[in-house]
């Protein structure tokens, strides 16, 4: 069967099941129709370096994409409606055995102001050593994006997506395998569109892989940004951690929930999972539900936690003590709180950059708080 | 010294928190380039008083007078009686997870001192300075405020803040504590080098007289139970260290 036969064999996803209890699939879909499979255009893709005009050599971005195998176990109904929907949209980026780069390579995505839908395959073959920014912008209703791919044997990648998105829905979903004795941290900024329903899976499939999954959300106005975080860990001698910082202001809503796995077998794991909310107004809205399946009994640990509360008074005090102005104190704060993750996301140079690019993002959605 | 002339007076104070008075009177003066201590057990009311003079929120003044050089500092929020020339070292000071020491620096220096003072060169060489003489090394700058930090490394931290912002009162409350012998006397010559011989003044609020023979306070006072029940020179401070406050209860 075909994708597209696929998810409509699947019909509506059950509210009840963690994945969808907080964002249906119908409040995601292009249409709201979900028998429809929309077949939009691609988004304008532009691959470059931060720092020097051009791609370095042995990075590329090709026609086509392929869903290769020791991918996580993924969500049929996202995935398969990416998939069908995307079939004139498919890239994948390429990375050469052994390259290696301090100068983080930037794939900017503009959605335009059309719906528009990506699958992007991502193969870094082994032993490489890169930061990828993947920063999508625009003002599009929709923009449906999945990314699938491995991440090669002793290979050390920073991959970082930021949604700048000015409106409108993103619907994303991420199956990454992380390979053998290879460090990948995934983080995912996100400060733009409307709604986010983001589904982004990890495998480690192989001995020593080593995985750190990072975000910096922040909401504003009736924002809705809801994202599900799942790693599986499938092989002895893994490490994971996840750290998920959301701030939310104004009346929006963010939603993290967390699926750790540790399959038998799996000895010497090492997993934890941590949600930590900053609430900026009464009536914004936080929910976190980290989950552990833990079916391994030689594991070095494996712990979840969360957190949820308004501005620290006593930090609040100890800035506005330093001079500064009640104002500029909550900002402080709230950069910090989401810095606290940011910074761990990649090298000075990347964290440097993102810093500078995210400030006036910030103080944008401050004012809307 | 004429009260006109004080750098801080503080008449008839009363404060309290949740509903509970915990200063039931205090009067003070400290005068430009004085050195004061405040002594007293715990649950005197030392770090309240430390506390009312900053403008902690959770604290309800209920009477009394704050004036800095002329300045009502209870009509004041805390912001602005850090830039009218008030710091306060904590006891305690907060962990900030995510901001970066040399930006925070960077931005209380400008805050209190103004654009001039934390524009490269002049602010590198004055934070190279107190650096060296606090033996905090470079490293310092790029972690997060406090985050971290041993109990030296964060009374430290404080006493490098003063250095910076040069303020024209100092509170500090229990600075000495968890500091030991070297970390004293450092700590104790960047309070003397930011006080003596100029025109602000401090109020140190501390347990033991370790602290004081480093520094020298003009004046020595008591605190017991909200009130100041005695005040004299150094030799006070002394004298508690070896008898306790048991004599002074007696009086």
């Amino acid at each position: 069967m075909d994708a597209a036969s696929e998810y409509r064999s699947l019909g509506e996803p059950d509210r009840s099941s963690h994945l969808w209890r907080y964002t249906p699939w119908r409040r995601v879909h292009p249409t709201g129709k979900i028998d429809e499979i929309p077949l939009f255009d691609g988004p304008s893709l532009k691959l470059m370096s931060i720092e020097s005009e051009g791609t370095p050599e042995g990075v590329r971005l090709v026609k086509g994409a392929s869903i290769p195998s020791g991918l996580p176990k993924n969500d049929e109904l996202t995935s398969n409606f990416l998939i069908a929907a995307s079939t004139e949209s498919q890239y994948t980026l390429e990375v050469d055995s052994g390259f290696s780069s301090e100068n983080p390579v930037i794939l900017e995505i503009d959605v335009g102001e059309n719906p528009s839908v990506l699958h992007l395959g991502i193969e870094v073959e082994s032993r490489v050593n890169i930061e990828i920014v993947t920063r999508i912008v625009g003002a599009s209703d929709w923009f449906g994006f999945m990314r699938s791919g491995l991440i090669g044997n002793g290979s050390i990648v920073n991959d970082i997506v930021i949604n700048l998105a000015n409106r409108g829905t993103v619907l994303r979903s991420d199956l990454i395998s992380v390979g053998r004795d290879a460090h990948l941290r995934a983080g995912t900024i996100s400060s733009g569109s409307e709604k986010t329903k983001a589904d982004l899976r990890f495998r480690m499939g192989e001995r020593g892989g080593n995985l750190r999954v990072l975000g910096s959300v922040m909401s504003a106005e009736k924002m809705h940004l809801d994202h599900h975080i799942e790693i599986q860990h499938d092989a002895p001698e893994t490490f994971s951690r996840l750290s998920w910082h959301s701030a939310c202001g104004g009346e929006s809503r963010t939603i993290g929930t967390g699926m750790l796995r540790v399959a038998e077998g799996s000895r010497g794991a090492d997993a934890a999972q941590i949600f930590h909310n900053l609430l900026l107004s009464p009536n914004a809205e936080a929910d976190s539900i980290p989950e552990l399946e833990v079916m391994e009994n030689e594991v070095v640990g494996c712990g979840h936690g969360t957190a949820n509360g308004p501005i620290d008074e006593d930090q609040l005090f100890y800035l506005e003590s330093r001079g500064y102005d009640s104002s500029e104190a909550k900002r402080a704060l709230i950069a910090a709180f989401l810095n606290s993750t940011l910074s761990e996301m990649g090298s000075e140079t990347m964290h440097n950059w993102l810093v500078g690019m995210l400030t006036e993002e910030l103080e944008g959605l401050y004012q809307k708080t | 010294m004429a009260g006109s002339n004080a750098l801080l007076e503080i008449k008839g104070l009363h404060a309290g928190i949740d509903g509970n008075q915990i200063l039931k009177g205090i009067d003070l003066e400290i005068g430009p380039g004085e050195i004061h201590a405040i002594m007293g057990r715990n649950g005197s009311g030392k770090t309240t008083t430390a506390n009312v003079i900053m403008g902690h929120p959770e604290f309800e003044v209920e009477k009394g007078e704050v004036i800095l050089d002329g300045e009502d500092l209870l009509e004041m929020e805390a912001w602005e009686r850090a830039r009218a020339g008030v710091f306060l070292s904590f006891q305690y000071p907060q962990a900030v997870p995510g901001l970066q020491v040399g930006n925070f620096l960077r931005k209380s220096v400008s805050s209190i001192r103004g654009e001039e003072a934390a524009k490269g060169s002049i602010f590198r060489e004055d934070l190279s300075k107190a650096m060296e003489s606090l033996d905090v090394p470079r490293s310092f700058l790029a972690r997060y405020v406090n985050d971290g930090f041993s109990g030296g490394e964060k009374k430290r931290f404080e006493i490098l803040q003063l250095m910076l912002l040069k303020p024209k009162l100092a509170v500090l409350d229990e600075t000495d504590s968890g500091l030991d012998i070297d970390g004293i006397r450092t700590v104790s010559e960047g309070i003397n080098a930011a006080i003596r011989d100029s025109d602000s003044g401090a109020l140190i609020i501390t347990h033991y007289s370790r602290i004081l023979e480093h520094i020298n306070p003009d004046k020595v006072h008591v605190l017991m139970d909200g009130i100041i029940v005695s005040s004299g020179g150094p030799e006070l401070a002394t004298k508690l260290e070896e008898q306790g406050y048991e004599w002074l209860q007696q009086e």
